[in-house]
């Protein structure tokens, strides 16, 4: 586990550097299951940060938000760098933006932490109902113990973590200036059972599936939004000319929409699942994502996120590529 | 009286090989099934997977995308970035409940107008087996 003092202590050195601008962390939320972003820029305020397996969110999204002003005539253009905290599965994110040109390595300093799984929400609201009290929590090897308002409840960790979690591949961070805290053990690894579960229905079934999901959505657009690798200044199903997708929200937008996003992130999802915890009508978009994930792994032994030194995945080539469907 | 149904393929040839194949097809009076509307671009790998998703939405049953064999691409390396994509994209189109019939790619060289022939007759077969697209066309295509 995560020693908080020692947490907090490393924050404030680091947010003492000269070279630092801000830090991203996560702080104890109002109330619900999930902690808060926060932003901090001095270091008397860093003992509010906290790591428990209340902080889901993907801090790595913020890095690419940072406000980029124009620079005055004659001033030096502000080069500090971002400090962000990060978990093994965020870490991939930062990994897979260094490998896109992003930012550079020297833009930021990352803070890794060894992570043991986080709370799904909605696993939570199933089992002890919604709270508006402060929620804390605890994980070990079997079980998580979360504390809302002092009332603690011990559960499975399989019933109370993400997805994500328990088949998780990569706890420690991949990318890290510190570690705070030991290494931990990996625990799971990823068969993508479900992706071939959902392969054996036949097509019909499959858009039927297709069509009652996308129906419900409301293109509120959270999911791009949220998404660590959705960083492009000016986002193709936003923009107007050409315009991709139009803004009505029926089937067929809906549909091109959900397709251009999985496209997207084809050979890029780090697979944090942002974008499905986000998502206010409950689609569940990870099984797009997830698909392409197994199928850029099968076809042309490529997993984005790992390798800080590798190419992104459609910008190269192998002239062995399978092409077992062209004429 | 019923008629049959005829399905629409878009073909996005490339300039260079599959555009020259499909005139050496018609310049030496092959013929080959009208279903196919073809839009010329200057190479395979100009095409984004976009376009077909587009295709899709505005009225075609059917994609075609051809270019040049691998190792013969004008630009030496486009069609290799446009076999990955695409390869991808019908996996995509595939697990969202598209018929994997409505997606096709072929190699057609500049002097392959019979095998250009034979690609056209096997897509609109497999067109014509999935049946009309109207999963996600767009329902108002004029507002």
């Amino acid at each position: 586990m995560v020693d908080e003092k020692k947490l907090q202590d490393k924050a404030k050195e680091t947010l003492i550097r000269d070279d630092v601008r801000r830090l991203i962390g996560w702080k104890r939320s109002t109330y619900g299951y999930e902690a808060a972003p926060a932003v901090l820029t001095d270091a008397s305020q860093a003992d509010q940060l906290i790591f428990d397996p209340t902080c889901v969110q993907n801090l790595a999204s913020f890095i690419s938000l940072e406000e980029k002003k124009p620079v005055a005539r004659g001033a030096e253009p502000d080069t500090r760098k971002i400090a962000v905290m990060v978990k093994g599965c965020d870490s991939r994110a930062i990994v897979q933006q260094l490998v896109e040109k992003a930012y550079s390595r020297d833009d930021v300093v990352v803070l890794g932490i060894p992570c043991m799984g986080v709370i799904d929400r909605r696993k939570a609201e199933k089992l002890f109902g919604e709270t508006a009290g402060q929620v804390s929590a605890k994980v070990d090897k079997e079980k998580v113990a979360v504390d809302i308002e002092g009332d603690v409840k011990t559960v499975d960790r399989k019933d109370i973590l993400m997805d994500k979690c328990l088949r998780c591949r990569y706890p420690n961070p991949l990318v890290s200036d510190f570690l705070l805290g030991e290494e931990v053990e990996k625990w799971a690894d990823d068969d993508f059972a479900d992706v071939d579960d959902f392969e054996k229905m036949s097509p019909e079934e499959k858009w039927k599936h297709w069509d009652e999901q996308f129906s419900k959505c409301i293109r509120c657009y959270s999911c791009k939004s949220v998404c660590p690798m959705c960083y492009c200044v000016e986002c193709v199903v936003t923009q107007l000319k050409p315009q991709w997708t139009r803004r009505s929200t029926d089937i067929s937008e809906n549909t091109a929409y959900h397709i251009q996003r999985a496209w997207h992130l084809a050979g890029r999802c780090i697979e944090c699942m942002e974008c499905q915890r986000v998502c206010p009508v409950d689609i569940p978009i990870m099984t797009l994502n997830r698909k392409m994930t197994r199928d850029v792994k099968e076809m042309f032994d490529y997993e984005p996120g790992v390798d800080p030194e590798g190419e992104p995945m459609l910008a190269s080539y192998n002239p062995q590529d399978p092409e077992d469907y062209i004429m | 009286m019923t008629e049959e149904y005829e399905p629409n393929i878009v073909a996005f040839l490339c300039n260079w090989c599959s555009y020259a194949g499909a005139d050496l097809a018609g310049t030496s009076r092959t013929h080959y099934l009208p279903n196919v509307k073809i839009i010329r671009v200057m190479c395979s790998g100009r095409v984004n997977p976009l376009f077909i998703v587009n295709a899709l939405q505005q009225g075609a049953d059917g994609v075609l995308i051809s270019g040049c064999h691998p190792g013969d691409c004008h630009y030496l390396e486009g069609n290799f970035f446009a076999r990955r994509r695409f390869m991808l994209m019908r996996k995509l189109l595939e697990h969202v409940g598209v018929d994997p019939g409505r997606v096709n790619m072929s190699w057609v060289s500049a002097s392959e107008g019979a095998k250009f022939k034979d690609v056209v007759d096997d897509v609109v077969a497999k067109a014509k087996e999935a049946g009309p697209m109207d999963q996600f066309r767009r329902r108002q295509i004029n507002w």
